[in-house]
C-alpha cells in the first residue's frame, strides 16, 4: 500500500516534470529566465597569422559582426555571447597548443574552427575527447566530418562544420567547366606539405577521368616555394587545357600570373584557395576567368545575405568574402542552438552536450542559405561556382543546388 | 630545359643579392644577423607602400625603401647590436636580439590594417600583394621559346653590377681597407686608430640597404609581398648560400647564391620537388664534407 502512494506520487511528479519540460521545449523560451544576465563564453582557433592569414581574419570579422548583431538585439534569450579568438599562426601544433589553453579555460561552452584543415587534424579529436562542441567554418579538407579520427572511422559527436567539403565543390566545379568547355587535357599543381592543399590533389585526381580529361602530369610543391618559374615551366611544358591548381594563400596568384607570364592561355580551375577576394586582388587581370566552386556569393539577393553584405560592409568598409559569411553563420548556428539547448550555465559539461543535440537539428536561415547539418554533421546547402573578374572580385557562373 | 636555366639564374641572382649582405655583416662583425630577412621584407613593404597607398612613381620609391632599409640597418647596430658588444656579450646574445627585432618588424607588418597605427606603411595584415600592374613596365620577351621579362633582367644586372661595385669598394678603397683591417682583428684596428664603431654601422647600413633591395625585386619579380616572404622564402636558403659560399666571402656569397638557384632548379627538374630541398641541401652538406671553410673559405685570416 506504502509503495503505491509511493509510486503513484513519483508518477505524478514524473508527469509535472514532463510537463514543465514539454513547456520550455515547445516555446523555446521556457527557461530564458534562467539565460538573462548570464554570458555564453565562444572560443575560436583561427589562423590570423601566417599561410592562413589570408583567410583567419574574414572568418573573425564575419565572426565578430554576428556575435556584436546578437549582442545589440538582446542576445541569445537574455544571455550574452562572448567570442575569445586565439591566433594559431597557421601552425598545426600551436593550434592544438590553443585549443587546448581555451579548453582548459573551463568556462568555454563550444569552440569554433581552426581555419586550416592541416590544424583540424590535430584539434578536431582534441574537442571531441573532450566532449566540446566544435564547428569548422573554413575546413574543407577530406576526413573533416564524422571521421575526425581517420584513420579510426568511428563518427565524432561533438564535430560538426558549416564550410562546404572540397568532395563537393571540386567535382562540381570541373562538371561545370567540362559541360561548358570539354576541355580533353590537364596538369594538376599542388602542393605536397598541406593536407587541405593535397586533399584537393587527390579530389581532382579522382573526378577528372569521370569527364574524359586527362591529367598529362601532377606537379608538386612545398608551400615556401619562393619563385613559381620552374614550377610552371614544367606544367606547361605539356601544354594542357587545363591547369588545376589546389593551394592556398597567395600561391595561387602566384602561379596564375607566372602562368601567364611564360604564355599560358587556357583555364585555370581550383578549389577553395581561390574564393577569397584577397587571392583574386593579387592574380589581377592574370587571374580573371579562374573558376572555383563556392560556398557563397557577394551578390546573392536573398535577405540573410542581402543583411549580412549590408552590416559587414558599414562594420568593416569592405565587401565581405565565402569566410567572413562562413564565421557569420558559425555565430548564427551555435547561438540558435544555444537558444533550444536549455542551458543551465552551472554544468557547464552537461550543457555542451546538450547544445550538441541542439546543434543537430539546426535549421535557420544563413548568408549562405538555408542551413542544415547532414546526418554525418556535414553542410548541406547549393554549390555556387565564381570566376575571378579580374579586379579582385568575382562573378557567377553557375549555381549547382545540393543533390544529397 | 633552357627556360629552367634562365629561371636558375634569375633566383640565383635574388639569392646572391640577400647572401651578401648577410655575410657582409658576419664578416665583418662575427655576428649573424637575422633580422636580415626581416629588411628584406620591410624593402619589398615600403616601396608597395609608397607605390601602392601613396602614388609614387616606382623607382622613387625603390630608392626611399633603399635608403630607409639602409637607416633600418643602424637601429638594428644601434638597439640590437652595440649595446651587447658593449658588454662584451657572447656573440649568440646578438643572434637573439636580432632574432627579436627580426620579429618585431615582421608583426609590425601582419598586424597592420586600415586605420591601425602603421595603416599607412601596410594594410593588407598577413596577406599576399603584388604591385599593381601599371606601376612598373615589364616587357615580356620571347626569344627561340624562352620567356624572358623585363624585370628579372633588370635583376640580373643589378645584382652583378653592385656585387662588382661592392666588392671594388672593399678591394680599394680606405673605407674598404678600414673594414677589412676590422674584419681581421678588431683590436689592432682600433689600435691603428679606425674608428670600428663607424666601421660597423656603416657595414650594417650597406648590408641592409642590399638585402631591402633584394626583397624590393623579389616582390617585383615573384608578385609576391607579404610579411612573410624573408622568412619563409630566403632566410633559410640566404644562410645555406654563405655557409656554401664560405662565411663572410662576399665572392662565395655570390657563387653560392647562383649555385644555389642551380642546384635547386636542376633538383627539381631531374627529381621533382619532393625532395628537391633535399637534394639541394645534400649537395651543401657535400661541399661541406669536402671543403669545411666553404667555397671561398680558404683564406680564414682573410675575410671579405
Amino acid at each position: 500500500m506504502k509503495g503505491t502512494v509511493a509510486r503513484g506520487f513519483v508518477f505524478i511528479l514524473a508527469v509535472l516534470l514532463a510537463a514543465c519540460g514539454g513547456t520550455s521545449g515547445s516555446s523555446g523560451t521556457g527557461s530564458s529566465n534562467s539565460y538573462q544576465g548570464k554570458t555564453i563564453y565562444l572560443g575560436a582557433i583561427l589562423s590570423i597569422t601566417g599561410a592562413g592569414g589570408v583567410y583567419g581574419p574574414s572568418s573573425q570579422n564575419g565572426m565578430q559582426l554576428a556575435v556584436d548583431k546578437i549582442n545589440s538585439s538582446g542576445g541569445v534569450n537574455g544571455a550574452k555571447l562572448s567570442l575569445n579568438v586565439q591566433d594559431d599562426a597557421s601552425d598545426k601544433a600551436q593550434s592544438a597548443q590553443v585549443a587546448q589553453r581555451l579548453i582548459q579555460q573551463g568556462n568555454i561552452l563550444a569552440l569554433l574552427g581552426p581555419t586550416l584543415s592541416n590544424s583540424a587534424v590535430a584539434v578536431h579529436p582534441l574537442a571531441e575527447s573532450f566532449k566540446i562542441p566544435i564547428l569548422a567554418v573554413s575546413t574543407t579538407g577530406i576526413h573533416i566530418v564524422p571521421d575526425c579520427k581517420f584513420p579510426d572511422t568511428t563518427p565524432c559527436q561533438y564535430v560538426f562544420r558549416d564550410s562546404l567539403g572540397e568532395e563537393t565543390a571540386i567535382p562540381t566545379n570541373i562538371m561545370v567547366y567540362s559541360q561548358r568547355a570539354h576541355p580533353s587535357t590537364g596538369v594538376l599543381m599542388v602542393a605536397n606539405d598541406d593536407k587541405f592543399s593535397s586533399d584537393g590533389g587527390k579530389i581532382v585526381m579522382k573526378t577528372v577521368s569521370r569527364y574524359g580529361i586527362q591529367l598529362l602530369d601532377t606537379v608538386a610543391f612545398p608551400k615556401a616555394t619562393a619563385d613559381f618559374a620552374p614550377v610552371v615551366t614544367r606544367a606547361l611544358q605539356k601544354h594542357p587545357d587545363v591547369i588545376f591548381i589546389t593551394s592556398l594563400g597567395g600561391i595561387p596568384a602566384k602561379i596564375m600570373i607566372e602562368a601567364r607570364k611564360q604564355g599560358f592561355t587556357g583555364q585555370f580551375l581550383g578549389g577553395n584557395g581561390f574564393n577569397t577576394a584577397v587571392v583574386s586582388k593579387q592574380a589581377g587581370a592574370d587571374g580573371k576567368g579562374a573558376e572555383s566552386g563556392s560556398a557563397w556569393y557577394l551578390r546573392n539577393t536573398f535577405p540573410s545575405n542581402a543583411d549580412f553584405v549590408k552590416d559587414y560592409r558599414a562594420k568593416y568598409n569592405a565587401d565581405p568574402d565565402q569566410f567572413a559569411a562562413q564565421g557569420y553563420a558559425g555565430i548564427l548556428i551555435l547561438a540558435d542552438s544555444a537558444k533550444r539547448a536549455n542551458l543551465t550555465f552551472s554544468d557547464v559539461p552537461g550543457d555542451r552536450t546538450k547544445l550538441r543535440s541542439a546543434m543537430e537539428s539546426v535549421n535557420i536561415q544563413t548568408p549562405l542559405g538555408p542551413f542544415q547539418f547532414t546526418s554525418t554533421h556535414d553542410v548541406k546547402q547549393t554549390v555556387w561556382v565564381i570566376a575571378m573578374d579580374g579586379n579582385g572580385g568575382f562573378t557567377l557562373v553557375q549555381s549547382v543546388k545540393s543533390t544529397s | 630545359m633552357a627556360q629552367q636555366l634562365l629561371n636558375a639564374i634569375f633566383i640565383g641572382s635574388i639569392y646572391a643579392l640577400f647572401a651578401v649582405g648577410y655575410t657582409l655583416v658576419f664578416g665583418v662583425l662575427d655576428v649573424l644577423n637575422l633580422a636580415h630577412s626581416a629588411v628584406f621584407m620591410l624593402g619589398a613593404v615600403i616601396t608597395y607602400s609608397l607605390v601602392a597607398l601613396h602614388g609614387v612613381p616606382f623607382l622613387p620609391a625603390a630608392i626611399v625603401a633603399v635608403i630607409v632599409c639602409g637607416l633600418l640597418g643602424l637601429l638594428i647596430e644601434y638597439v640590437a647590436l652595440r649595446p651587447l658588444r658593449r658588454r662584451n656579450a657572447p656573440p649568440i646574445s646578438a643572434l637573439i636580439s636580432t632574432i627579436g627585432l627580426a620579429l618585431i618588424f615582421v608583426a609590425i607588418v601582419e598586424q597592420a590594417k586600415p586605420g591601425s597605427f602603421f595603416g599607412w606603411l601596410w594594410q593588407d595584415g598577413a596577406n599576399s600583394v603584388r604591385f599593381p600592374s601599371n606601376s612598373v613596365p615589364n616587357p615580356t620577351y620571347h626569344l627561340l621559346g624562352l620567356t624572358i621579362e623585363g624585370t628579372k633582367l633588370i635583376i640580373l644586372a643589378t645584382t652583378l653590377v653592385l656585387v662588382l661595385v661592392l666588392g671594388s669598394i672593399i678591394r680599394f678603397t680606405q673605407a674598404g681597407r678600414g673594414l677589412r683591417a676590422v674584419a681581421e682583428n678588431r683590436r689592432a684596428a682600433t689600435l691603428l686608430g679606425i674608428r670600428v664603431d663607424r666601421v660597423f654601422a656603416s657595414t650594417l647600413f650597406v648590408s641592409s640597404a642590399l638585402g631591402g633591395l633584394a626583397g624590393l625585386l623579389f616582390g617585383l619579380a615573384i608578385s609576391d609581398i607579404s610579411p612573410y616572404i624573408g622568412r619563409d622564402q630566403v632566410e633559410l636558403k640566404g644562410l645555406a648560400v654563405i655557409v656554401l659560399g664560405g662565411m663572410g666571402s662576399v665572392p662565395g656569397a655570390v657563387i653560392g647564391g647562383y649555385l644555389l638557384g642551380l642546384i635547386e632548379v636542376l633538383a627539381f627538374v631531374r627529381f621533382g620537388s619532393n625532395i628537391e630541398a633535399g637534394v639541394a641541401f645534400a649537395a651543401l652538406f657535400l661541399v661541406l664534407v669536402v671543403r669545411p671553410q666553404g667555397l671561398f673559405g680558404a683564406r680564414l685570416r682573410e675575410r671579405i
